[in-house]
């Protein structure tokens, strides 16, 4: 479906939709939209799966956006839709234009273009990637965005934000910081943030982040180069795009946005997040090898604004739960410890799962070390890389429950404190996962 | 072939506009003249335009090209005499082409006698002929619209010793419209030409008639009274004759000045001109789809004059500043190329001299709903002059060969009344007339055929429109529809080849005959009809169901 978001026009009813070619990745109805559009200067990606509650707003933040600072430039929405039921698609391609314009007294000089369409009745983030990256690339946009159908805190100085430092300053990508509280996003503090920082030499703060800038240059690239067969291909796709740039020496950089949504996540929303996080990275230091075994000490980014911000108010956590699910952990995976630690890691780990919520500490020499052999035995398929991955849990459970002890009651830069320390010992231990990875341990 | 009695003529008309200091000089002393004129005329009737309008030709001390008035009964010496001009119009008749002059109603120069008698004493019988005041606080919600030069509304005359009012140049004092004298000279003015056979007025400046404390002192309901009045008068005394309004406004505003009918035969569409090149150099059909979607319906018996470049400079009054910054940027980045809030360009440099983009704005200015004006020399595609004052630059001599003067004048190069244009691009050894006739692809061929191709149907001037949408947003479509007969415009914006599925389910069974070639093409089914368009490339399609 298709909407031309402009002054009361409307596009001619659409064919049915039908592939021109079996192995088409795109629709013949998609690539009919995008002729239409023919090509665009910025391009933002909205991929969707049952947002109705969500979306309008954002649709609506991202056309202000749109209209307040890039008036003149040519712009084009791209929905991708994983099969909603909720209407997503047609709340997307209907919000007027017209409506932004009145509200907030904007203007535009050309058409906006807003474009759904549904690349599988199933939602998968990878195919969704691919169809806007396939679209940007078709359109010869020159910047792109992604936003996240949940982010709905957006304002429209995002898209500036994200967008300006490539359409005007030639960087390939730009990564948000935001305003977090000190407990959230504690799997990017803990391990992605420092991890990457340490193995590939560059300071992203957010480098899974569900709203990011990027390149025309670099989406073509990633376009290219990404196997999109593969099934690892298929999440964690957004963190793939920042190794791609960082390997491929794309000029990075950050732009802060402010207040980030927290989105309420169950416990067993957990390993998901694991596999397309930590799965997709540590399936990525395959390839990487010879960028990160390369890289010394971490160099920063620059920044737009505030590396990170720290809020501190009150906020209730279980961490009792978490204490339990990591020594449980411990005790049923044994086993498949043994297969992925070292015996001196496993030892230690089943010594501190045992102790009193008092004394538990997970130390971070201590995390720094499992995280690394759990990446070694991943590349060595040890036993089933799911399996690893799912096993890592627990443990970053125990790790979660240490970080939110230690810095219950931390100010600010304490907290930022013990962040930059921790990254200091994922640099510190480098040469360790590099004597793993080349078999001297 | 004579002029035919048709009191809608003005519709169908297609005028071409010129001043004739700028035309051809027939006494060999720099300065074109109305002789001149009348023996250019057989080359205004091959080219085929209908109607001629004149930039003021009355004796002025030319400090605002003319439209600082004198003596409204006369010609300006330079030009030539009463009895020239009535021999050019009678020529111009005899071919078929009506004449259009200006009036000048709102004010006149400051070396008119009435004037010089206004000012000489607050006793004399002419004092309220003018806008006077003891001081210059007067209407401050009045605008100052020329912002380079003038500083305020009013200017204190020392003979007086007291204020008078002027909207324009402060040598351009405004007539006292609430003096019922002025009112009557004025058509007595319009008369004295009107009986000489004189087919139609451009009235300039008409929104400024009239002052009244806390307004714009624009488009007020009395001056909207006054022009009805001389409308009546006109229709009553002379019918068949046409009124043409100069009011840069919004479409919106210059609604009223249609009346219900009974105001002005004819008005400017200001807005849509800058808009038709935003449309092109943004390639997107935004700009002139939103600018037609405003313009409220007229009567029936009332058209839109539509212009792509004129006299005056290319005015951003009429556009947002995000629009104007951008027109700027696109087409005057030289400072030099602005004036006032526009832009002093004629058409071919504005287009880079791009002949495919010239025919694409030609083709759009000649399709859509309204009478088309031709600048003179735009037809051969001549170029400008920034070094010039003012907005002298687009008013160069025209350029009818290669040879002395480019066959403008047989006087001392010094002594035309401005220079020619002399660059390799422009100049009137690569553009003129000469040269161009003698080939059948040149830009002035180009243009005889599309002015015959627009005069073969009525539609043009007098049918309906409506427009379609098709997705492709570089595409400009619409379908011009009068009676039984249908055209169908499409227009590609775009620098690049197009494809565009245009909804025609409408017309189905139709099949579509190019209109400048007459090549049929397949006929129009239930799906899109799918047209693929080179860069700036137009079609024009009679639709037949045959």
């Amino acid at each position: 479906m298709t909407q031309e978001v402009s002054v009361e026009e409307r596009a001619v009813p659409l064919r049915t939709e039908k592939r021109l070619a079996e192995d088409s990745f795109l629709t013949d109805d998609f690539l009919r939209q995008l002729i239409n559009v023919g090509e665009v200067d910025i391009l933002v990606g909205l991929p969707t799966h049952n947002n109705a509650k969500t979306v309008g707003p954002i649709v609506q933040s991202i056309q202000a956006g749109i209209l307040r600072d890039f008036p003149r430039e040519r712009a084009a929405i791209i929905n991708a839709d994983g099969g909603s039921r909720d209407g997503t698609p047609e709340l997307v391609t209907g919000i007027s234009i017209d409506d932004v314009r009145r509200t907030a007294n904007l203007y535009t000089l050309r058409t906006l273009h807003s474009i759904s369409t549904q690349y599988a009745n199933t939602p998968a983030s990878g195919v969704a990637l691919r169809t806007i990256l396939s679209a940007a690339e078709l359109l010869r946009a020159k910047a792109c965005v992604l936003i996240s159908p949940e982010s709905t805190n957006i304002k429209p100085e995002w898209l500036s934000k994200l967008l300006r430092p490539i359409y005007n300053e030639g960087f390939d990508l730009v990564t948000p910081t935001y305003r977090r509280h000190k407990f959230e996003g504690l799997l990017i503090t803990n391990l992605l943030y420092p991890m990457i920082r340490a193995l590939y030499g560059t300071r992203i703060r957010e480098p899974y982040a569900t709203e990011l800038g990027f390149s025309g240059r670099l989406g073509g690239q990633f376009l290219g180069q990404n196997n999109w067969d593969d099934g690892t291909g298929q999440t964690g796709l957004e963190l793939r795009l920042t190794l791609a740039a960082i390997s491929g020496g794309c000029r990075i950089c950050q732009s802060f946005l402010g207040e980030k949504d927290h989105v309420e996540r169950r416990a067993a929303d957990l390993i998901p997040a694991l596999r397309q996080t930590v799965g997709t990275l540590f399936s990525a230091l395959e390839a990487d090898f010879p960028v990160w075994s390369a890289v010394a000490g971490s160099q920063p980014v620059p920044s737009n604004g505030p590396e990170s911000e720290v809020g501190l108010e009150p906020l209730r956590i279980n961490r009792k739960r978490l204490r339990e699910m990591f020594s449980t952990g411990v005790a049923e995976l044994a086993s498949v410890f043994q297969s992925i630690l070292s015996p001196s890691t496993l030892a230690e780990l089943q010594r501190i799962a045992g102790l009193d919520e008092d004394d538990l500490r997970y130390p971070a020499e201590l995390w720094v070390r499992t995280v690394y052999e759990f990446a070694v035995s991943y590349q060595k398929s040890v036993i089933n890389r799911d399996h690893i991955i799912q096993a890592l849990a627990p443990l970053f459970r125990g790790r979660a429950y240490t970080f939110l002890v230690e810095n219950r009651d931390t100010s600010t830069n304490d907290v930022e404190k013990n962040i930059e320390s921790l990254c200091l010992e994922f640099e510190r231990l480098k040469p360790y996962l590099l004597e793993m990875w080349n078999g001297r341990k | 072939m004579p002029v035919k009695e048709d009191l809608l003529w003005y519709k169908d008309a297609i005028i071409y506009q010129v001043h004739v200091r700028t035309f051809y000089d027939s006494n060999g002393d720099g300065i074109g003249d109305f002789q001149g004129l009348e023996q250019k005329l057989d080359y205004l009737q091959e080219l085929g335009i209908s109607a001629i309008w004149l930039m003021p030709f009355f004796p002025s001390p030319l400090r605002d090209d003319g439209y600082d008035i004198a003596d409204y009964y006369s010609v300006h010496s330079s030009y030539g005499t009463l009895d020239d001009f009535r021999k050019f119009l009678k020529a111009a008749h005899d071919r078929g082409i009506r004449v259009i002059i200006e009036m000048v109603l709102n004010h006149t120069s400051d070396q008119h006698p009435w004037f010089q008698e206004s000012r000489s004493s607050q006793d004399n019988p002419r004092r309220d002929w003018y806008v006077w005041s003891d001081t210059d606080t007067r209407y401050k919600g009045a605008r100052i619209i020329f912002l380079d030069t003038e500083m305020s509304n009013w200017a204190w005359d020392p003979i007086s010793k007291s204020y008078y009012w002027h909207r324009f140049f402060s040598h351009q004092p405004d007539l006292n419209y609430d003096n019922p004298a002025v009112r009557q000279e004025m058509w007595n003015v319009m008369k004295f030409w009107l009986e000489m056979g004189v087919d139609a007025f451009r009235l300039d400046a008409v929104p400024y008639l009239v002052e009244r404390e806390g307004t714009s002192c624009e488009n007020l309901p009395e001056t909207h009274e006054i022009l009805k009045d001389l409308r009546r008068q006109l229709d009553k005394e002379f019918p068949g004759r046409m009124l043409l309004a100069e009011a840069n406004q919004w479409p919106a505003d210059l609604r009223p000045y249609f009346g219900d009918g009974d105001e002005f035969h004819m008005a400017f569409h200001f807005p849509l001109m800058p808009r038709m090149f935003m449309g092109v150099k943004l390639e997107d059909r935004k700009p002139i789809t939103e600018i037609l979607q405003q313009t409220p319906e007229i009567p029936p018996s009332c058209q839109w004059c539509l212009f792509l470049r004129n006299h005056d400079e290319l005015t951003l009054e009429m556009v947002k500043d995000l629009e104007r910054d951008y027109m700027y940027d696109a087409y005057a980045q030289n400072k030099t190329m602005r004036i006032n809030l526009g832009i002093r360009r004629r058409l071919a440099p504005l287009l880079d001299s791009d002949r495919r983009r010239i025919e694409l704005m030609n083709g759009i200015l000649m399709s859509l709903p309204g009478t088309p004006i031709i600048y003179y020399g735009d037809e051969i595609g001549m170029g400008d002059n920034i070094n010039l004052g003012d907005r002298n630059g687009v008013r160069t001599p025209m350029q009818w060969s290669g040879g002395w003067n480019g066959g403008f004048s047989g006087a001392d190069p010094e002594s035309l009344y401005a220079p020619l244009i002399l660059n390799p691009v422009y100049g009137y050894q690569a553009v003129n007339v000469l040269s161009q006739r003698r080939s059948e692809h040149s830009l002035l061929s180009w243009m005889r055929r599309i002015i015959a191709v627009r005069r073969s149907t009525g539609v043009f001037g007098k049918g309906s429109i409506e427009f379609l949408y098709p997705a492709n947003h570089r595409v400009l479509a619409y379908v011009r529809q009068l009676g039984k007969e249908t055209v169908l415009a499409v227009n590609n914006l775009s620098s690049a080849a197009q494809a565009v599925e245009l909804d025609l389910r409408t017309y189905k069974g139709n099949i579509l005959i190019e209109m400048f070639g007459k090549n049929i093409f397949p006929r129009v089914g239930e799906l899109p009809y799918l047209l693929t368009m080179g860069p700036y490339q137009f079609y024009w399609f009679r639709l037949r169901r045959i």
